[in-house]
């Protein structure tokens, strides 16, 4: 796996993207099969992953999210690619 | 209540331009299948749920939903961006940009506005789930017949994508009838 830092900003998306959407899928099979123990140990460990993989993208370009938004200088909630554009 | 996330669910990268296809990809906006109908139905179903199951699948799927129509939004804009009048009028959708220009706006392919008689909400959980298990039949046909239009692989990743989700939300509306099935007996 290659590190974070040497990741592009649609590399780290992509990896951010894939863990997001391993969450969801194992959030509505979980819905209808609440008992299953394999599928429980498999959505801590990707939802483990996921936050860490929104922490690596946002510490290197910019919020996903805006309570992880910087404010000390600018509202920096405005920066990055917001869904109806085409990521550079 | 719903938090917005700065992303789409899969990259949506769209390099060429087309009108024409823009507004077929349109009626998964706001077509009688689409993405926004689909989330209004669940998210307004769910409240007459009793069953938990019930209530944390129609939230889930709907809010899934919701993002799915932030993506086909997202597919139309990048297809028109920056073309005019005349490009619009060439690709034979003229009569979309006299109304409503480069605007996403929720309507069909054929240009009928949305409509909330697209969907029901009956407080009858098997009814309720019946019509969504045959919403999600007619957006994945729709997929289908988009995907048989399209020939941009750009565009036919993200539709591809979105089919294939009907297709599990479907298995998941299924499992869900068992379950409440399984309380009636």
């Amino acid at each position: 796996m290659a590190s974070n830092m040497n990741m592009s900003v649609q590399q780290l998306m992509r990896r951010v993207s894939e863990a997001l959407f391993y969450v969801t899928d194992l959030n509505l099979y979980l819905d209808t099969h609440p008992d299953d123990t394999k599928a429980l140990r498999m959505f801590a460990e990707a939802s483990a992953n996921a936050k860490a993989c929104v922490e690596a993208f946002e510490s290197r370009y910019y919020p996903l999210y805006a309570t992880s938004a910087d404010c000390s200088d600018s509202w920096e909630w405005l920066v990055g690619t917001w869904p109806s554009q085409k990521m550079q | 209540m719903f938090v917005f996330t700065k992303m789409t669910q899969i990259p949506v990268k769209i390099n060429n331009k087309n009108p024409r296809l823009a507004s077929y990809i349109l009626s998964q906006y706001g077509g009688p299948d689409g993405e926004l109908g689909a989330s209004l139905r669940y998210l307004s179903q769910r409240f007459a749920q009793t069953e938990k199951s019930g209530i944390a699948l129609l939230t889930d799927i709907g809010t899934e939903e919701l993002g799915h129509l932030e993506m086909i939004g997202s597919i139309v804009t990048q297809l028109t961006k920056g073309e005019g009048a005349k490009s619009f009028d060439r690709y034979g959708v003229g009569d979309y940009y006299i109304d409503h220009a480069n605007a996403v706006y929720p309507a069909s392919a054929s240009g009928v506005p949305f409509s909330a008689a697209y969907m029901q909400s009956k407080a009858d959980p098997i009814a309720d789930i019946m019509e969504d298990m045959a919403a999600e039949q007619k957006a994945r046909a729709t997929y289908d017949n988009i995907l048989r239009m399209c020939d941009d692989p750009d565009v036919t990743n993200v539709i591809r994508y979105l089919r294939e989700r009907e297709v599990v939300h479907f298995q998941r509306f299924g499992e869900l009838l068992d379950i409440l099935q399984s309380k009636i007996k």
